[in-house]
Formats: structure tokens, C-alpha cells, sequence
């Protein structure tokens, strides 16, 4: 099926405007790991941070052959959403 | 499987893989073995920082070199790596800090750096939102700049792999063979034995236990330092801006608009932990906004943790090691990205023809380690 759609607009990462060639381009350059996809691409470093194109990437992944000890979810991080400075800040200290 | 190379790399870092493209465009058959994947150690960790404000000769000549390598990058590896020589302020709130910083900049100019010591009014127009309170000055180097770490690892592992060289992801060295006091070969978890006349540690916190493997004992340890990211906003062009009061920290604008940054922590956190904390994203909020409080309203977007690799004086350790063949590149405390890829270059010369460009001997594996330098 994949070889039937439009892989230039079909966009893998809204956040950072990845398409399918951008990620099939750097697999086939053989950057095969997901944290060196998100790293190199810059998929899933937006600001939904890999809410939407983490499943997809990993598909991609294993659908190319990558193993299950490789090819899993990158590392999630904290605040999971953009929270502005402010609300980390609690009133100024005496 | 045993296969003969020139020259193995231990590890996907900048120092390794810049250390591999020059061994590469040498026309050495080089391997080099990443045990996690690109980037996994410090150098996809740092905050993309690059400057030449250091104290120390060699340091501040390795510095350069590496400035006029990144800004030439899009030429000599074909990529862009958005190299931008946004400059580094290190401010000074105190008079000690400014007279150390006066004391330094001396030396630094007679390498030619253009570096000076500037008023708080100044600062103020390089960085209109700055807090100026207590600012007595500020030295500051317009060439100092940034680039994306993951960008200058792909477009030296690219080059390499043009050359016709071999990478190999997910191979981990579990040992190493010395002979007659000779580095021989290694051998890898997958079972692999791979020789070669020089083998390279470029191993960042994972340096001692890969010496170690020769029976090196490298003086140097992985210490704990967390960072965070903001959303982007629109470009102010704003600085590395260095704040060393003792709440403190350091961040810049990112060429995407975000900012990134971190601050040392009061006291040494040893080991390898990549967990985020609370308390760091709560402690770097207060001091970014103390520095410029208009940041109030940027939204963090991401925080994550990684290893400085140290060593006692804050000097890497870049040399042969007294296992004839066996080089370490390594202990970068906190400045490899930035002076990795003069440190690539340098070590290739010294692998190949066994000249440095200039006085090394602050960065020798035999030294005497004393303490910190001033701008370490």
C-alpha cells in the first residue's frame, strides 16, 4: 500500500514537516535506529513530541526489517508538553 | 570472523567520528564500532554550544581551529550543520570575575581571538532583554557560535561511509588484546575480532572501563549534568549567555528560535543517570528568567540528562597511551562537541605523521593533573 501514495505528502512528523521519502531517504542511507532517526530528522522533537509519528516510525522500522531490540519507542521526556517557565516558578523567596 | 584494519574507533561521538572522517580522507582503511547507536553518549546531550573563551593555550588554539572547521563545514563535508556564529557572554556580577576575565582575555587575544571585555550598557545592546543588575561587564567573543550535534555526527559518519569506510551500530567492545605492551585487536560482543596497528578510545563516560580493557587506567569519570529545551520563538539572535554567580547557569538561543541550556550543579553528581528531575526543570526556570525575565512566557518543551566526561584539571586527555598503538581521546569535561573537530583532526596528523600543530602537552596522557583552570 505504501507504494501507492504520494510519499512526499505524506507527512510522517506534522511538528518538524517530515515526509514518508524524508524518513524511507534516511533508512535507505542506513540510519535504521529510532533514536538516530529522531535525532537526525528531528522527528518527534516538536511540540507533540512523538504523539503522533512515534507508532509510524516504528512501523516503518519493522516493516524494513529493523529487530524488536532496536526498534522501539524513543525515550520520553519531561514536561510531555510545553509548559511555560512561568508556571514553574512559584512566587519570589523572601 | 577476524578482519585487519589501519585504524578502529571506539565510538560514535563527535570525537569519534571526526577523528574517523580525517583518518578516512587519509586514505586509512577505518573502522569505527558505536555500541548504542550515533550520538548516544555526550555529544547528542550537549547544548550545542561552541566557544573559544578559554584559558588555557592549547585549548584556546584547539578552540579556534575547531570554529574555523565548523564554519567551513558545508564546504568540506557537503552538508549544512547550521554552524552560526551567534558569540558566547560570559558575564561578570562580581570584581574578581571581572579582573579574571580581563587577565584572560589578554592571553586569548595574543592567539588572535577577537575577544574583549565589554560594559553592562553594552551587553544591553546585544541583548536588549538582559537583566543588567549587578552586571559590572561581560567578555565577549562575536565569533563563538553553536551548530547541531546530530547534524556534524551525520555529516562526518556520511563522509566516511562515502569513502568508502565501515560504521557499525550496535557493535560494543568487551575487550581488548595487548601484546609486548602493543595494542593488537579487540573483540566485540557479537563475537567479532577485529585488529588494527591503532585503536582509538573515543568512548566520552564510557572511556575508563574501555582503558581499562588494555589496562589503562585513564583518570577520568562520567559526571551527572542535566539540560532543557523551550518551544521556539521568533530569532533574537541571542547569545550563549554564561552566568556564574552561584545560581547560576547557561543558555542559548538556538538558530530555531528555542532556547537550550543548563547550569553545573553545586555539587558533583558522579555516574551515568540520564533521568530527568524535577528539580533541575524547576531550578533552570527560576535562573533563566533571573538572566532574562521576558522568558517567562516560553514554554519548555523538553528536559533530558547526560554525562560530562571529566578529568581532574578539566583538560581532555588526547595522546597516545603507554600501550603502544592504543590513543585516547577522551575527558572533554563538558567541551567535546566544540573541540571535537580540530581534536579529529589533530589526531589523525598525530596517529599518521606523530607531530601536533602546536604544544599539546596540557592535554598528555603522562601530565601531572592539577587542578581546574579559570574558564575550564
Amino acid at each position: 500500500m505504501t507504494d501507492k501514495i504520494n510519499k512526499e505528502d505524506t507527512i510522517i512528523c506534522r511538528c518538524e514537516d517530515v515526509s514518508l521519502a524524508d524518513v524511507e531517504a534516511a533508512v535507505e542511507s542506513g540510519i535504521t535506529h529510532p533514536e538516530e532517526l529522531k535525532r537526525f530528522l528531528h522527528v518527534g522533537m516538536g511540540p507533540c513530541q512523538g504523539r503522533t509519528c512515534g507508532l509510524l516510525i516504528t512501523r516503518i522500522l519493522k516493516q524494513r526489517g529493523g529487530s524488536t531490540e532496536t526498534v522501539k519507542p524513543t525515550s520520553q521526556r519531561p514536561p510531555f508538553v510545553s509548559v511555560p517557565i512561568k508556571n514553574f516558578i512559584g512566587p519570589e523567596d523572601e | 570472523m577476524n578482519k585487519s584494519h589501519d585504524a578502529i574507533i571506539i565510538g560514535g561521538g563527535i570525537i569519534g567520528t571526526a577523528t574517523g572522517y580525517y583518518l578516512a580522507a587519509k586514505g586509512l582503511n577505518v573502522l569505527l564500532l558505536e555500541k548504542d547507536y550515533l550520538t548516544a553518549g555526550s555529544t547528542g546531550r550537549c547544548i550545542t554550544g561552541i566557544r573559544q573563551q578559554f584559558s588555557t593555550p592549547a585549548t584556546i588554539q584547539t578552540a579556534m581551529e575547531s570554529v574555523r572547521l565548523f564554519s567551513h563545514m558545508k564546504e568540506e563535508l557537503g552538508q549544512d550543520v547550521e554552524w552560526t556564529n551567534s558569540g558566547y557572554l560570559f558575564l561578570a556580577h562580581e570584581e574578581s570575575k571581572a579582573s579574571t576575565f580581563k587577565k584572560v582575555i589578554a592571553l586569548q587575544q595574543e592567539y588572535g581571538l577577537d575577544v574583549r571585555f565589554i560594559s553592562a550598557e553594552e551587553c544591553r545592546t546585544i541583548v536588549p532583554l538582559l537583566n543588567t543588575d549587578d552586571l559590572l561587564g561581560a567578555s565577549w567573543c562575536p565569533s563563538d557560535g553553536q551548530a547541531n550535534p546530530f547534524l556534524v555526527v551525520k555529516a562526518y559518519t556520511d563522509n566516511i561511509k562515502s569513502l568508502g569506510r565501515t560504521i557499525r551500530i550496535g557493535e560494543e567492545v568487551v575487550s581488548l588484546q595487548v601484546s609486548g605492551s602493543r595494542i593488537q585487536s579487540l573483540t566485540t560482543k557479537a563475537g567479532n575480532t577485529y585488529s588494527a596497528p591503532i585503536i582509538l578510545n573515543a568512548a566520552g563516560p564510557w572511556a575508563r572501563e574501555v582503558g581499562l580493557m588494555a589496562g589503562v587506567d585513564l583518570p577520568v569519570y562520567p559526571e551527572r549534568h542535566e539540560a532543557l529545551i523551550t518551544d521556539g520563538v521568533s530569532y533574537m539572535n541571542i547569545p550563549m549567555l554564561v552566568d556564574y554567580r552561584a545560581e547560576g547557569g547557561y543558555f542559548v538561543q538556538r538558530v530555531t528560535g528555542q532556547f537550550i541550556g543548563c547550569y553545573t550543579p553545586e555539587k558533583q553528581v558522579p555516574g551515568k543517570n540520564t533521568e530527568s528531575s524535577l528539580e533541575f526543570i524547576v531550578e533552570m526556570a527560576r535562573r533563566m528568567c533571573r538572566l532574562i525575565p521576558a522568558l517567562e512566557n516560553v514554554a519548555i518543551l523538553r528536559q533530558w540528562a547526560g554525562s560530562y566526561c571529566m578529568t581532574p584539571d578539566g583538560s581532555p586527555i588526547v595522546d597516545e597511551t603507554d600501550v603502544k598503538g592504543f590513543f585516547s581521546s577522551v575527558g572533554m569535561s563538558g567541551h567535546g562537541f566544540m573541540l571535537g573537530p580540530a581534536l579529529g583532526k589533530f589526531m589523525a596528523d598525530f596517529m599518521v605523521d606523530k607531530s601536533w600543530p602546536f604544544d599539546m602537552k596540557e592535554f598528555s596522557f603522562g601530565r601531572s593533573f592539577g587542578a581546574k583552570e579559570d574558564m575550564a
